[in-house]
């Protein structure tokens, strides 16, 4: 009887001391700051690895002999490209005293950065152009599925 | 630098839209894909993955336009609350898509190894629809081929001359072909234990145990002569292949054996050996006897001359009877050689074969003791009169009978028969005693000259030598047959002739009949 009593004082003890000890709540983590911009750049990196260990199996499986997989390797290497135009744009755009814009009309803006890196307002006017990548990508990927479909209908079924 | 704001606004509000419709379209194709082959994952993978790109250029495209529209009609604090709502969609569209398409390869090996089960499961199906479909004519159709495969190694089975026998390893007959049972004589197999063993068809057990032991050890025995043993105990001599076929397990082997009868041919081999044998010995006899002849007639004649120049009683004249005795025993003697060496052509007279057998056995009753002797004769009446020398013919009868009554003793049986031959054209004369018989041994060497079982003195050993010479000299042949202890039977084969024949070509045949 004695041990039993004994058994539940180790358990309960320490708990009690911490009750009776109370300071700041840290059990939920507060999301401020950078931490947005960050997740959204990882997402882009994901999207763009993910992309590229897609080539690799379609190349790996030798799909890419046929023309609809083909197509869609381009089109995941399009997405790759346009991963990484949207993250250097993201990186330029909220990393302070890079880059900075000014609209000074609805239809004109002014690019500024730092002396000696004026080549880059150039290529971050480029850049923002990003819907020339994921255009195509997307275009390239409905022609690989028409591709495809063609292919399936012509087998009558069974593919891949 | 100070840039036109319109080149990025118009790709990005056009690029837009363009993602939203092609993301739409896209997404069209793969449900299209998906619809057409509902349990295709590659499909439906590619439907997540389109799925996850429209909501990702829908929101974004929206979220693009949204904000050129809001900056343009100067709303920017409007944008600026709505802008992380839209990003964080984004970044969500974006794990979505990533995420989707690292599961591609696992996707697809799961849909290869779905569309080989398919495959197989779709083979198996055919496969089983097509025997469930066909299974009754493909029982009928095999039974027919087994029936006609059947049929036909049955056929060849029970049609060939040779035997054919089916053993177990240890010898137990299995089956056996009417050949065989012909060839040994054999009405059924089983014996009082229900099977029969192939060691009984063997003169000797020890050649059965040597043929199984050599087959079980190399798989077969090719051409192998062994004396197999009819019912009646006559030997067959055989030639025996064999070879072993191995069954699924152990104890289903069996041995087949293939046995061909070579009795007959060895016989006919060994009469030919005879004969060669034989004329040899003639040709070898004449040869002897011609110059021994004439040195016999000047003995002969100057002995006689002797004789009738001295004084009858005299001791000289006893001794010249002697020697006219002597030369006379020599003169015939060598006349018999000459005989059985055919040296002079028979005078054929027309006789009747069973008058001149009745005059010998009358002549051979009244001075040989045969009163004990039981002489049977059967006579076959359709044996007319034949072209025959009548004295040596007569004289081959007398040696035969002589040797019968001898071989008989002073009781037992001698048989005499006479059959007609209408298809081989010939008359076979059998003269058979139950007598002590001959051995085996003696059976090739009893028509030799000189050869006799008889002791010293009794017999010269010309005898049947001479009678073979006088048959073949008339183009027949004579031929014995003898059980040891049983008795023996001389047979006598005589061509029928018939009476105009010409003595030419009488001659022609009788050469024939000697090659």
């Amino acid at each position: 009887m004695r041990s039993y009593v004994a058994r539940i004082a180790i358990f309960i003890g320490p708990l009690i001391w911490i009750m009776a000890r109370p300071g700041a709540a840290l059990a939920t983590q507060t999301h401020g700051g950078a931490e947005g911009l960050i997740a959204h750049q990882l997402a882009h990196l994901f999207y763009l690895v993910s992309m590229g260990v897609f080539i690799y199996w379609l190349r790996k499986r030798r799909l890419v002999a046929e023309s609809g997989w083909r197509m869609i390797q381009f089109a995941a290497a399009f997405l790759i490209i346009w991963n990484f135009d949207t993250f250097f744009v993201h990186l330029l755009d909220e990393t302070p005293g890079i880059i900075r814009t000014y609209r000074l009309s609805p239809w004109t803006i002014r690019i500024e950065t730092e002396p000696g890196f004026e080549a880059l307002a150039s290529i971050y006017y480029l850049a923002k152009l990003d819907h020339l990548f994921c255009v195509p990508a997307l275009w390239l990927l409905y022609i690989g599925l028409k591709r495809l479909s063609s292919g399936n209908l012509k087998a009558g079924g069974d593919v891949p | 630098m100070t840039v036109s704001f319109a080149p990025i606004w118009a790709v990005d509000v056009i690029g837009s839209i363009l993602m939203i419709v092609l993301s739409i379209l896209c997404f069209r194709l793969a449900r299209q894909l998906k619809r057409r082959e509902a349990d295709n994952i590659m499909w439906t993978y590619l439907v997540w993955i389109c799925s996850a790109l429209t909501i990702f250029a829908v929101s974004r495209s929206a979220g693009h336009i949204l904000k050129q529209i809001l900056l343009l009609t100067g709303s920017p604090h409007l944008w600026a609350s709505i802008s992380p709502f839209s990003g964080a969609v984004n970044t969500f569209t974006f794990i979505l898509v990533g995420g989707l398409t690292l599961f591609f390869e696992r996707t697809w090996d799961i849909n290869q190894e779905v569309i080989q089960d398919r495959r197989s499961l779709q083979n198996a199906h055919s496969e089983l629809l097509y025997l469930n479909e066909n299974l009754e004519r493909l029982v009928t159709e095999r039974t027919e081929e087994l029936a006609l495969s059947e049929q036909k190694y049955r056929g060849i089975f029970e049609a060939s001359r040779d035997m054919i026998l089916v053993t177990a390893p240890n010898g137990r007959v299995v089956e056996m072909n009417p050949a065989g049972y012909q060839m040994l004589g054999f009405q059924s197999l089983k014996n009082e234990n229900g099977e029969a063993n192939s060691r009984d068809f063997f003169s000797s057990p020890k050649d059965c145990e040597g043929i199984l032991s050599s087959i079980n050890a190399k798989g077969f025995v090719s051409n192998i002569e062994m004396d197999l043993k009819h019912t009646d105990e006559r030997r067959i001599r055989s030639l025996i292949s064999g070879s072993l076929d191995q069954g699924a397990a152990e104890r289903d082997s069996t041995i087949h054996f293939l046995v061909k009868d070579i009795e007959e041919r060895r016989r006919i081999e060994e009469q030919i050996a005879q004969a060669d044998k034989l004329a040899s010995i003639g040709q070898l006899s004449a040869g002897i006897a011609h110059e021994i002849n004439n040195p016999l007639g000047v003995m002969l004649g100057y002995t006689q001359l002797l004789i009738r120049q001295t004084k009858e009683g005299s001791e000289t004249f006893q001794d010249l009877k002697t020697i006219e005795k002597h030369v006379r025993n020599c003169k015939t003697i060598v006349e018999d050689l000459l005989h059985f060496a055919r040296t002079s052509p028979p005078k054929e007279t027309t006789i009747r074969i069973d008058a001149a057998m009745d005059d010998v056995l009358n002549f051979v009753r009244q001075h040989a003791e045969m009163e004990r002797m039981q002489i049977i004769r059967e006579y076959d009446p359709s044996v007319l009169e034949m072209r025959l020398d009548e004295k040596k013919m007569k004289q081959v009868f007398m040696n035969l009978i002589m040797n019968a009554r001898h071989a008989i003793g002073e009781t037992g049986i001698l048989t005499i028969n006479t059959a007609y031959n209408p298809e081989g054209k010939s008359v076979e004369i059998r003269i058979s005693d139950n007598g002590h018989g001959i051995d085996k041994q003696n059976l090739s060497r009893i028509f030799d000259p000189f050869f006799t079982t008889k002791p010293t003195g009794e017999g010269t050993g010309l005898g049947l030598s001479v009678s073979y010479g006088i048959v073949k000299n008339h183009g027949g042949d004579i031929r014995v047959e003898s059980i040891p202890g049983e008795g023996s039977t001389f047979a006598i084969i005589l061509p029928v002739v018939p009476p105009n024949i010409s003595d030419e070509s009488k001659i022609d045949g009788k050469i024939a009949a000697d090659r």
